[in-house]
Formats: structure tokens, sequence, C-alpha cells
């Protein structure tokens, strides 16, 4: 530690003032804060007191992502031979979702770099979090030139143009995908069809719209159980499967605070009254649409609605943030992301696009509660 | 209920999956110049949608009445009855909004002179915005009826009005974003208007 210490101490006065190399002073001060808390303090104003900061708030994230990420790169080796060791189809997954990880860092910490040298603004952690939810939501299968391109597009238009960490509007890693998911529709195969070497699978998903006129629990059938389901051997993007690990982050984030209970606790609720409102509803008019009569446990285990629900949605800088706002914001995501599942045939998997839509209502539902608020103030003081 | 349950398909296609603006990006000019403020993307999105109820089935009539082929055949005249004046049918439909437009303002002007002092320009201006010409000839293209181009009307509008509050909203937010000089104003507004467009996509595909 002493050594690296000196070293940064050594080389820091290039970096400042009129040192040689004082425009890549993001690249230092990176290195600098990343490796031993900054002497910096605040200087004047009141300020909050605590230990947590963006950078330790977003290594916490990461953390509660690895149990899905752990769990997901043994289930890539475990979709192309169930019967392996398990030893072998971590190994087997490892191989394939590393370069995914390695790319997806590079490439974004490439145009983060660029943007902070060129806009002068320091190197954020936010990179962290946003560079690891890319991979996770990407299909197992994807040419990693799509996930090179999916980072740029996700970090440069999704969060550099408005000004780094903390400024974007939309959750750049949801536009990555979304990029990706309109731009090579046959390519991002993780909610259609899943194929490693040569072996396609249909998603529960897919299997369970695939037919007209029937049930789609019927259509599930043997191949797919919910506790199957719920532990995550079953095919999918690489992080989304396992509910199980999914829980085991989100007791995390819960625990720490850094996911708000209110978005999660609003989308759960969403999805399981629409899911509930489509069965009675598919009942009433008979409907020969089998989605409409999925029922909640099973929108909650399959696709992406776990990962969605508690790494995507609970985004602080692109989720509404007022209180009563974090309620309707993810109550307006479970809603959505049933009704994309349940009547849009185009688009088997609604969690991504149903956050990505609530994320461009989130500013006008803070609007209207801060409204309220106002309103409310104002009659209390009259009163 | 058959007839509500087409009507109902009908709003919920004009509003989300066909959107005037996000999929057709028509009427951008006033999208993009008066998005900056949300009360005056409040007033401008209701005055859309009264200003579209009103035309959409007007010109229908106009339409079905006056320009169609044989429309003229209830003045009882035989040589009017095979008059075809369809080709009439841009600059009457044109009139008509120019119209109703006026008469906005003026209800505007004398009801609520705030809004119509925030909406300035642009109000005048909605005679020529194009959503409205749009949802007009989108009327006759598609061949509406009476009471699908009334619905049509209402609820064009209020995909109109929905994507121009919640835009507006997003700029509001964005006052605090650390945007390049190159981008300010117009620039992040074109691009925003790109990745709404996007967002709204989750509604394509749907058959109603």
């Amino acid at each position: 530690m002493k050594f690296l210490r000196n070293l940064l101490d050594k080389v820091e006065p290039n970096f400042i003032g009129n040192g040689k190399y004082a425009k890549f002073y993001p690249l230092y001060e990176m290195a600098d804060t990343f490796l031993f808390t900054p002497a910096d303090k605040t200087k004047n104003g009141p300020h909050i007191r605590d230990a947590v900061d963006l950078k330790r708030v977003m290594s916490f994230v990461v953390i509660a992502m690895l149990p899905a990420l752990l769990f997901g790169i043994f289930n890539v080796g475990y979709q192309m031979n169930p019967n392996g060791e398990l030893r072998d189809n971590f190994l087997v997954g490892l191989k394939i979702v590393l370069p995914i990880i390695l790319v997806s860092y590079t490439v974004g910490g490439f145009w983060e770099m660029i943007f902070a040298v060129v806009r002068k603004h320091e190197i954020n952690e936010g990179f962290l979090v946003t560079g690891m939810l890319i991979p996770l939501i990407m299909p197992p299968t994807i040419p990693l030139w799509m996930v090179a391109l999916a980072t740029t597009f996700g970090v440069v238009i999704g969060k550099e143009i408005f000004g780094g960490t903390g400024y974007n509007i939309f959750n750049p890693a949801l536009v990555a995908r979304a990029f990706i998911f309109f731009a090579y529709p046959g390519a991002i195969s993780g909610d259609r069809v899943w194929t490693v070497d040569g072996i396609s699978q249909a998603t529960p998903l897919l299997q369970a719209s695939s037919q007209q006129g029937s049930q789609a629990l019927e259509l599930l059938g043997n191949q797919f159980n919910w506790w199957d389901m719920f532990y995550g051997f079953i095919p999918g993007s690489i992080g989304e499967t396992s509910t199980l690990a999914i829980l085991i982050g989100a007791a995390f984030l819960l625990i720490t605070r850094i996911g708000n209970w209110r978005i999660m606790a609003g989308t759960l609720l969403g999805m399981v009254l629409t899911a509930k409102l489509t069965n009675v509803l598919g009942e009433a008019v008979a409907s020969s649409n089998p989605m409409l009569f999925l029922p909640a446990e099973f929108h909650l285990v399959m696709g992406g609605f776990a990962f969605g629900l508690v790494f995507m949605a609970t985004d602080p800088v692109s989720a509404a943030q007022t209180d009563r706002g974090r309620w309707i914001y993810g109550l307006l995501i479970g809603f959505m992301c049933v009704i994309i599942r349940a009547i849009n045939p185009a688009y088997p998997e609604g969690m991504m696009l149903a956050i990505l839509f609530a994320n461009a209502f989130s500013p006008l539902i803070d609007y209207f509660v801060m409204k309220s608020h106002i309103k409310q103030r104002l009659k209390r003081f009259a009163a | 209920m058959e007839l509500l349950e087409h009507y109902l398909s009908l709003a919920t296609k004009a509003i989300f999956i066909e959107n005037i603006l996000l999929s057709y990006f028509l009427g951008m000019c006033s999208f993009l110049a008066i998005s900056k403020k949300i009360e005056a993307s409040i007033g401008l999105g209701f005055a859309v949608i009264f200003v579209n109820g009103i035309t959409v089935p007007l010109n229908y009539l106009i339409k079905e009445f006056f320009l169609n082929e044989g429309a003229l055949s209830w003045v009882g005249v035989p040589s009017l009855a095979m008059v075809d004046l369809s080709f009439l049918s841009f600059i009457t439909f044109i009139a008509t909004i120019a119209a109703m437009v006026q008469l906005v303002e003026m209800l505007l002007d004398k009801f609520s002179p705030a809004l119509y002092n925030s909406l300035g320009i642009f109000l005048p201006l909605i005679a020529v915005n194009c959503s409205i010409l749009g949802a007009s000839l989108f009327m006759s293209e598609r061949g509406y009826d009476f009471g699908e181009s009334a619905v049509f009307g209402v609820s064009s509008g209020a995909g109109f009005a929905l994507a121009i509050i919640s835009m507006a909203a997003i700029r509001f937010k964005l006052k605090y974003s650390n945007i390049p000089d190159g981008l300010k104003g117009l620039g992040i507004t074109m691009i925003l208007t790109g990745l709404l467009s996007m967002a709204y996509l989750a509604f394509s595909g749907i058959n109603l």
C-alpha cells in the first residue's frame, strides 16, 4: 500500500497545474480515489456527514449483483450440458461470460475516460454498475461487437451527453439493451430462442405464449416448473434467470438501504394486481391469449422481472425521487410489464421496456407529486 | 358494448401505439419550442386536444357532404350530384383548422390570459401544426366514420398532450444536468425525443 501511495504522490505533480499531463488529471484522480480515501474535505455550507459516498453506493450495488452474476455464469454452462460437473459448467460459463464483461467494461471505460478528459469532469464510479448491468441483461449468445456497440450507445447517448453520472434521464444500461433490441432484433435472443453451440431452446416466456387458445401453464408443462424457474435453471439473459440469487442481492440492497423499498414494493404490487386483473379479464372474455392466464407468481420468476425490479427500477437517478412518486413509479412499471407481456405479441419480455417507459414519466410523476405537496402545505397554512 | 370496445381500442392506438408525435413525428415544431415549460405544455396539450376533437369530425362532415364524389347529391340538383371536389380537401381542411384555432385563441384570451401569454406565438401557429392537419388527413385516408373521427381526433390530441407534457417534465429536470454546450437546447431535445420514442416502442406490435 505504501508503495502505491508513494508512486501516486510521485506522479501527482505531472497531473496538476501546469504539469506535463494536466489534461489527463481525471485519470490520476480516478486511480487515486479508487485506491485511497480522498483527503479533500468540503469547505463550506452544511453537509450530511456519513460514510456513504457515491463510490460506496456503487460498489455495494455491484456486490449485490454478485450472486446473480455467479449463478448466471454457472447457468450458461448448465444449459449447455445439464449433466455436467458443477466445476465444468462454471468454467464453460466463465469462458462465455467473462469476455462479455471485459468488453463492456473496456468500451464503457474508454468512453467514460474520453468524456472526462475532454469535458474536464471526474471519472465517476457510476460506470462500475452500468458496466456490470449491461452484460447481465444480455443473452450469452450475443456477439461481442454488439456488446461494444450497445455499451457505446448506452454510455454516450444514455449518459455522457447529459453530463455523466447522476444527470441522465434514462437508465444507461436499459438504453443500451433497448438499442440492441430494436437495432438487431434477431440477435438479442434473450427473450426468444436461446442458442448455445447450436442447441436452440425457447425461454419460458416464449414457451408460455407460443400457442393461441391454450393455457400458459399447460404450455410450460413439465419443461419448466415454478421451482426450477425460481432457482434459475432456465434459459435466459445471463443475470436474470435466478430469482433466488436476485432476492439475495435485493436483501443486501434493502439492508444497506441503497435500493429503495418503495420502488420495489410498488413494482411488485403493480405486477400482482395487473396479473390478477388480466386473469379475471381473460376469463370474462374467454380470450385465446395464453399469457392473459399466467398467474402472478409465474410473472415473478419468468424473464427479467425480478432482475429489473431489484437492479434497474431502483436506479436512484432515473427513478422518481419523491416518496409518493416512487410508489406510483413502481406501480407503473409493474402494470406496464404485465401489459406488454400479455397483450403485445411482438415482445414476450416486457420488463426492460416497462422500466424504460417509466423512466420517461418519472420527472412528470415527481412534478405532480410536488405540486400536490405544495397545495397541501398551502391549505394547512391557510387554515 | 361492441362499439365501445372498438372506440376504446381506437383511442389506445392513437394515444400509445401510433402516437402522432413519437411514431409519426408530426407537430415537432411546437413540441420542441413549447416543451420548455410544463404549464405552457399542459395548456398547449389541451388546446390541441380541443382543436383536434372539433376539427377532425367537422372535416369529416365537410368531406362527406361537400367534397367526396357524389357528396352533393343531397342538394337535389342532378348536375351537382356527380361533382367531385375532393381535390379541395387540403385547402378546406386547413381553412377549418384555421377558423377553429382562431376560436380557441379568442376563448383563451378571454378566460385564461396568463396561459394565452405564455403560449405566445405558438397558439396561432397551431393552425399550421402538422399534427392537426395530419389527424384530419389520417381520418380521410383511413376512412373513419363520424364517431370514429371524433374519437380519433380527441385521442390523437391526447397522445400529443401526453408526449409534450412528459417531455416538458424531462426538460425541467434537465436544468440540473451538465450538457455539452453544442447540445444545449434543441440538440439535446431532439436526442431525448428519439429516446422517448424508443420507450414508446414498447407498444408497437400490439394488435387491437
